[in-house]
């Protein structure tokens, strides 16, 4: 009889606490999870709100507005609301104005300034001369721009993280289609053997000279553009490996003497399956789906770079590198960060997947 | 070998006309049609056109008219582009994409089998961290984040490269294409080269070869052919990844190859544009796919012998 299959350990926390790569990835992918689902609630921003005021600003630490911004949007309102500014100041968290004009100041034009993203709304403190002389206190509005903003003034912090939840999400969805198929097909294919076999295992190979991008793109067309139907068309396309690595596994495990045992006793070839065959093969699986879900990841990116793949406002780590590669002269920060998370994930989980493998071979 | 070429060849044959068949009827699945645009046709000018392009025959019928076509070398008009067929597209745009593509794959051969090589004879020290490090660096920056970077960096930084553009070759426009290009697979032809080198080396002839006293060149040889046949294996994976990836590349870089016929075409539903750019990269694939084979049957003599009936 075989020896029994070496398989990888099943638990992550035993291998990770001999292996410091890996220790290393699940600390960074747990971060970046944990931003990516906390981290949108935290940022003040909504992930799709637009700060007209803030078109593609620089990443700081500091809170916006600075004060050659306040000057400028002053000089700007006074402009739009046709007054001389006479004297200015900011103190604390307030600006105090005072605004001259040749005639009367109608308070309601005051509102300019609630309309901007700088300020909160205008009171009035002192009016003298008439109405032609009016001191208010404008309180302004601190905000934190810590990745800076995209070319519609939104939060790129937000929308990375955003688009963080996103990617992972459709990296995880699109894995779990690929390995039912794969694992559903390889197990049925290898079980079943002979011709059967043979046949299914021809498709696959021809599958596989397919361009799987046109494969991709026609899948999106049929589906339609929507998010949840994009891991659909990716589960589709990448499980033809898992299929062959469950098949090779299946064709190995029906030998052993526990399934002929099941078999004798009358168990229903799904019931062996599912029983005997895929616990049995689980080491591989688990092994290849830790290059499977950073594949997957990737080709998501890659799709919604193309423009193929979630729509704005909602976005994805490939959306925004796509946006960030066409803003690269000026605003680099489009493309930098986006592409270091993007980045760190497949990283994190690669070096996950090698450390699991080189744990399953010690 | 003729015999297993033969063999391998009748296979590729079925599969290539399978793949012809699956892209034909999913793009017709696919909702919208050619002719759709923002204002709407007048319905008898659509029908008109339907008919001009043999749309409105049966679909079956469309298919064996297609196969008809492709089988005297002819992929048909372009239902987008109009005045020009795909034939006349491909005649400017093919050439542009095989070069890019196959100096891609020199570069990733070659730099990946040197940075393997370094890492296999060099136990600890550099040479392996220089693979996990090409390897990590190939993973964690995919082409469309390589391109832009490079673009900055050499493009606008240092003005040492053009940013974009074809400028119909010249050599300063194909160097940052071909590197983004070529990065992602230095990566994985590094490693596997490092794997199997490593393996070879211990292998029981080479250790014969050894006590022999053989000339270290005569030693390298027999290394290297023992060492390959993964690294060609994984060749075929390599020519369809580099196929996909100059449909990014081209786009970033604006070179005027397949890449965007392959998009535009779909999202326009230009039926007879995609299915030529399918069949060209199928079959570009298979040919692929058919020479490894043989690379392999030629430096492996049981893989010819196995195939035996």
């Amino acid at each position: 009889m075989n020896e029994p299959a070496r398989a990888a350990p099943l638990s992550v926390t035993a291998a990770a606490t001999r292996n410091w790569p890996m220790r290393t990835s699940l600390a960074i992918l747990g971060l970046i999870t944990i931003l990516c689902l906390i981290g949108p609630l935290l940022s003040g921003h909504p992930y799709d709100q637009v700060y007209r005021d803030y078109v593609l600003v620089p990443p700081s630490l500091f809170a916006h507005p600075f004060p050659v911004e306040i000057e400028d949007a002053k000089a700007a309102i006074a402009r739009r609301m046709h007054v001389r500014i006479e004297g200015a100041r900011v103190e604390g968290d307030a600006l105090h104005v005072t605004l001259g004009a040749g005639k009367r100041i109608d308070p309601r034009a005051l509102r300019a300034f609630a309309r901007s993203d700088l300020f909160a709304p205008a009171k009035i403190a002192a009016a003298g001369d008439d109405g032609r002389r009016l001191t208010i206190d404008v309180p302004l509005k601190r905000m934190i721009f810590l990745f800076g903003t995209d070319a519609n003034g939104r939060d790129l912090f937000t929308r990375v993280l955003i688009a963080g939840r996103i990617s992972l999400a459709v990296g995880l969805l699109a894995s779990f289609i690929a390995l039912t198929i794969g694992v559903a097909y390889g197990a049925a294919a290898g079980y079943a053997g002979g011709q059967l076999d043979s046949l299914m295992m021809r498709a696959v190979e021809i599958i596989y000279a397919l361009p799987f991008i046109f494969f991709v793109i026609v899948l999106v067309m049929v589906f339609g553009r929507h998010f949840v139907l994009i891991f659909l068309a990716i589960g589709a396309v990448e499980w033809l490996d898992m299929a062959r690595i469950v098949r090779g596994q299946t064709l190995s495990i029906k030998q052993r003497d526990f399934v002929a045992a099941a078999e004798a006793l009358g168990a229903t070839t799904p019931a062996i399956l599912w029983r005997h065959v895929i616990p049995n093969a689980a080491g591989p699986i688990v092994a290849y789906l830790t290059m499977l879900v950073p594949r997957v990841i990737l080709l998501e990116s890659f799709v919604s770079f193309l423009g193929l793949g979630v729509q704005e406002p909602l976005t994805s780590w490939g959306v925004l590198v796509a946006d960030g590669a066409r803003n690269i002269q000026g605003s680099i920060h489009l493309l930098i960060f986006p592409a270091l998370f993007l980045g760190a994930t497949l990283g994190a989980l690669q070096g996950l997947g090698d450390g699991w493998r080189r744990a399953g071979i010690q | 070998m003729l015999r297993y070429f033969l063999s391998r060849a009748a296979m590729a044959v079925p599969t290539l006309f399978i793949i012809i068949a699956l892209a034909f009827f999913l793009m017709r699945l696919a909702p919208g049609g050619p002719f759709d645009s923002q204002r709407a046709l007048d319905p008898d000018i659509a029908n008109n056109l339907r008919r001009i392009y043999k749309l409105d025959r049966p679909l079956l019928e469309q298919f064996f008219l297609y196969l008809q076509s492709l089988a005297h070398g002819d992929f048909g008009p372009s239902l987008h582009w109009r005045d020009f067929s795909v034939n006349e597209l491909f005649a400017t745009a093919l050439p542009i994409s095989a070069a890019l593509g196959t100096k891609a794959m020199l570069v990733a051969i070659l730099v990946g089998t040197g940075l393997g090589w370094v890492g296999a004879i060099s136990k600890g020290g550099i040479g392996p961290r220089l693979v996990d490090g090409a390897a990590l660096f190939g993973i964690v920056l995919p082409v469309f984040v390589v391109a832009p970077l490079l673009q900055l960096g050499l493009g606008l930084a240092l003005h040492a490269l053009p940013v974009g553009g074809w400028n119909d070759g010249a050599w300063p426009n194909q160097v940052l294409p071909v590197i983004t290009l070529a990065l992602p697979q230095i990566a994985i032809v590094a490693r596997l080269m490092q794997a199997s080198l490593t393996d070879a080396l211990l292998m029981p002839h080479i250790r014969t070869l050894r006590a022999f006293g053989m000339p270290r060149s005569h030693i390298t040889l027999h290394v290297l052919r023992a060492a390959f046949p993964p690294v060609v294996s994984y060749l075929g994976l390599a020519a369809a990844n580099v196929l996909t990836g100059s449909v990014v590349v081209e786009t970033i870089f604006g070179i005027p190859g397949m890449g965007r016929y392959f998009v535009d075409g779909a999202l326009g539903r230009d039926y007879t544009l995609v299915m030529g750019t399918v069949v060209v990269v199928a079959a570009a694939v298979l040919a692929f796919n058919l020479i490894v084979d043989l690379l392999l049957a030629w430096l492996d003599p049981r893989v010819r012998y196995e195939s035996r009936p």
